[in-house]
């Protein structure tokens, strides 16, 4: 049983391994960026942290939606970045059974273009875990122009 | 001459010299102090307090502060007779020399903002010179004991003390040495008797009992030595001793004359500290890194035309390889600066002992201070911003943490407080300082009703409410269980301002502390700020060549040149046009309506960015923007301008790149 944080994308239901997700913040707007790819809604700063937060709608090729009380900045660390993702809502928390985690259905590895590594069926949702490594990028800091 | 002597920097150099002198001397003192008060005389230290007092006289005359130079003489001829005596300053001494280090400091300040200089203090010059004869005697006019090391080595620093002290007028220190012999004890003189007799007429210090070679005149190869201090004449106390009167040695007496006006000086110049440092204006660091600033936006250039090198098939396989070692290089120069802008933590708090003296003093509270900076460094531009913040967490633990010593003993806690501050350097490039008091803790509950908010579960809740900027000092600063005097103060400098965290633990009764964490190093600059498409950007100001006021200019908009995404046009001046862009197209931000234009210069040639308004002026802290989702041309970092949101900070020169790459491109 592992602690996974849950949180919404456009109704559907996604989790993060609680051991990635330093902490959840609401979100009143970023500071956009020039120039940075569409995804990356801007820099906040959290708890004396300036980070870049990647819109997961804008990352999924959804339809934008503004943002409302319940839209959620997910922290996640990774190595040493920092990086936010910004879900519609994230009001959960839950232990789910890893060993319910099951490849995904070909439909939703196309839909969700690698970013879902496996879905779970718990109660009668489907949760997609997603990969956070994927979603912030795989660069590595300090790399050279 | 006149015009070749720069005042401003001449008195820049004072200042800063004066300060460190300040600063030395305290601390010399308050070691002085300490050591006073354990019995261990330093001369070590009476010798560093006073070369430092001495430069400070001597760069307060060159500049004319005559009070300084006044005060300082009084101090320093003090020291100078301390010194030669070889005598511990007495208590009263101390306290006359930290009065006289605040004067000089007062007098610096002054001289600092140009105010009148206050005369130098009468009282105090008067009471230091009542010093020097009163506590002449001991402190002043008594010369080294000349004994030889093996008898020294066995006196105690209060015995060396007492045969120092006894010295005045008349009063000298001698050496009498006592034979017994199987004839003297036939006479009834035996070291018993002796010590009788020469008590009477003497005070004995101590009585030495040593071994001679046998001989005639001691068959018992045994010789007693007493030193003492006394007024009879040699012809007394020989005939006391039953020894001849010649074989009296005096070890110590009173300087004649009493100090000899020309006392020379200390050994200034043979015991200057072998220092390898000089000091350099932080100005110049800043040009350092400016000019580094420069060279990383010309290898940036550099990088894109080899990026383009290799795009039109060309091997750059060797030029990839040299880039790459002059990326490390670069990056290596940069650390280098940075690390020349470090101060040492312990440096930063050398005057933290001085001023919990006089704030605990005032409030009639014992306070023992811990300082532990280990070898923790802060940039210079972090430590000037967090040590008031630092004063401000050390005045709040005296003034409402600290108990009073009676309070303290009704608590059963031992009469005087302490404070501890330690420091060190983390892993993540930050500095952990704790500033911790064994004092009363804070009352929650009492803090709630004066904010009028619930009690706060816990101390990270506790934190917050008092730094609430509501919370103000008027209602809580005669609260001793209370804690919120400029707590906001605390928290903007540390949290907003520098970007470090605040943290609290506190236990009723038993103590506070507060933990920060704050980077080692953060870039300052003056910037301009300006809206651009709603959203507010500031550049650094020394980029900046001038502002245009777009109203009036003349612009030619130049039809586009190609396939260019963003139109160029031109900005019509007297004698040349400058390609202007507007930075909301740049950007693809919604343009509102240019009002002006930024000129920056590259390579002797203009750019000018068209903004929708000019804001404002003013100094950030800027932060680098590190992630690589983030870190794009054209943009260096962000800063908070109170707000609580990032702004960025944009970097035009490279922006720049952006305007002549297609043309240049288009060459190639």
């Amino acid at each position: 049983m592992t602690l996974h944080v849950l949180f919404k994308v456009a109704d559907a239901d996604y989790a993060l391994p609680a051991s990635e997700v330093l902490h959840m913040e609401s979100f009143v707007g970023a500071t956009r960026v020039p120039g940075t790819q569409p995804h990356v809604a801007g820099l906040v700063q959290i708890r004396s942290r300036v980070i870049p937060v990647v819109d997961l709608r804008a990352r999924f090729c959804l339809p934008a939606v503004p943002n409302t009380l319940d839209s959620r900045v997910l922290v996640v660390k990774h190595s040493e970045r920092v990086v936010g993702v910004l879900a519609d809502s994230a009001r959960e928390v839950l232990y789910i059974d890893t060993a319910l985690f099951k490849p995904p259905p070909e439909i939703v590895v196309q839909q969700a273009a690698g970013y879902v590594t496996s879905v779970a069926q718990v109660g009668n949702r489907l949760i997609m875990l997603m990969d956070s490594r994927k979603v912030i990028g795989e660069e590595v800091l300090h790399g050279d122009h | 001459m006149a015009e070749t002597f720069n005042r401003e920097e001449f008195v820049a150099g004072y200042l800063a010299e004066a300060e460190e002198h300040l600063q030395l001397s305290g601390a010399s003192l308050l070691r002085l102090e300490e050591s006073l008060n354990k019995g261990e005389p330093q001369p070590r230290l009476v010798r560093e307090l006073f070369r430092s007092l001495h430069t400070l006289k001597g760069l307060s005359a060159m500049v004319g502060i005559e009070p300084v130079v006044a005060i300082s003489h009084e101090m320093e001829t003090i020291l100078r007779l301390a010194d030669q005596s070889g005598s511990p300053l007495a208590a009263r001494a101390i306290e006359l020399l930290l009065a006289g280090l605040k004067a000089i400091e007062q007098r610096v300040r002054s001289f600092a903002k140009r105010e009148p200089i206050p005369a130098a203090p009468k009282q105090l010059i008067q009471a230091l010179t009542e010093l020097v004869p009163v506590a002449g005697a001991t402190l002043v006019r008594v010369q080294r004991l000349s004994l030889p090391a093996e008898l020294q080595t066995k006196l105690s620093v209060s015995e060396k003390g007492q045969l120092a002290q006894g010295i005045g007028p008349n009063q000298r220190a001698l050496r009498i040495d006592f034979t017994p012999t199987p004839e003297r004890a036939a006479r009834g003189l035996t070291i018993t008797t002796v010590r009788e007799r020469v008590g009477k007429i003497a005070d004995i210090v101590k009585v030495l009992p040593g071994s001679v070679p046998k001989s005639a005149d001691s068959p018992g190869g045994l010789v007693f030595t007493l030193l003492v201090v006394s007024a009879a004449d040699d012809a007394q106390l020989a005939e006391a001793a039953d020894i001849a009167a010649d074989r009296l040695v005096i070890i110590a007496r009173e300087a004649e004359p009493p100090y000899p006006p020309e006392l020379p000086e200390l050994e200034i110049v043979d015991e200057a500290p072998q220092s390898d440092s000089i000091r350099v204006s932080v100005k110049r660091l800043d040009d350092a890194l400016e000019s580094l600033s420069a060279l990383v936006v010309s290898r940036f250039r550099l990088s894109r035309a080899v990026t383009r090198l290799r795009e039109s098939g060309s091997d750059v396989r060797e030029l990839t390889q040299l880039l790459n070692e002059h990326a490390r290089e670069i990056r290596q120069l940069r650390t280098t600066i940075t690390r020349a802008r470090m101060v040492s933590m312990a440096q930063l708090l050398e005057r933290v002992p001085m001023l919990v003296r006089g704030m605990s003093k005032s409030v009639g509270k014992q306070v023992r201070l811990k300082i532990d900076a280990g070898r923790a460094e802060l940039d210079k531009g972090v430590a000037e911003r967090i040590f008031p913040a630092i004063l401000h967490l050390i005045r709040n633990a005296i003034d409402h943490a600290i108990e009073l010593p009676a309070e303290r003993e009704r608590l059963g806690k031992p009469s005087e407080g302490t404070i501890s501050i330690t420091c060190f350097e983390r892993a993540d490039n930050r500095l952990e300082l704790c500033i911790r008091d064994d004092g009363c803790g804070i009352d929650r509950v009492r803090v709630a009703k004066k904010a009028n908010q619930p009690v706060p579960p816990d101390d990270a809740t506790l934190l917050h409410l008092i730094t609430r900027p509501g919370l103000s000092t008027q209602e809580v600063v005669n609260d001793r269980s209370g804690r919120g005097m400029g707590m906001d103060i605390v928290k903007r400098v540390a949290v907003d301002t520098l970007g470090g965290e605040l943290q609290l633990t506190t236990q009723q009764g038993a103590g506070t502390a507060f933990t920060l964490r704050i980077p080692l190093s953060i870039s300052i600059l003056d910037s301009l700020s300006f809206l651009c498409g709603e959203q507010i950007f500031v550049v650094p100001l020394a980029s900046v060549e001038e502002i245009v006021e777009l109203g009036s200019a003349n612009i030619l908009r130049s039809p586009s040149p190609g396939k260019r995404e963003v139109p160029i046009s031109m900005l019509r001046r007297r004698d040349h046009d400058i390609p202007l862009v507007t930075l909301a197209s740049l950007f693809k931000l919604q343009k509102i309506e240019t009002q002006s234009a930024v000129v920056v210069m590259r390579d002797q040639q203009r750019f000018a960015f068209a903004v929708d308004k000019m804001l404002g002026q003013q100094e950030v802290v800027i932060r680098p923007l590190e992630d690589p989702l983030v870190k794009v041309p054209g943009v260096s970092g962000t800063t908070d301008l109170g707000d609580g949101r990032p702004t960025l900070v944009l970097d035009l020169l490279s922006l720049t790149s952006l305007m002549i790459t297609p043309r240049q491109g288009a060459r190639s």
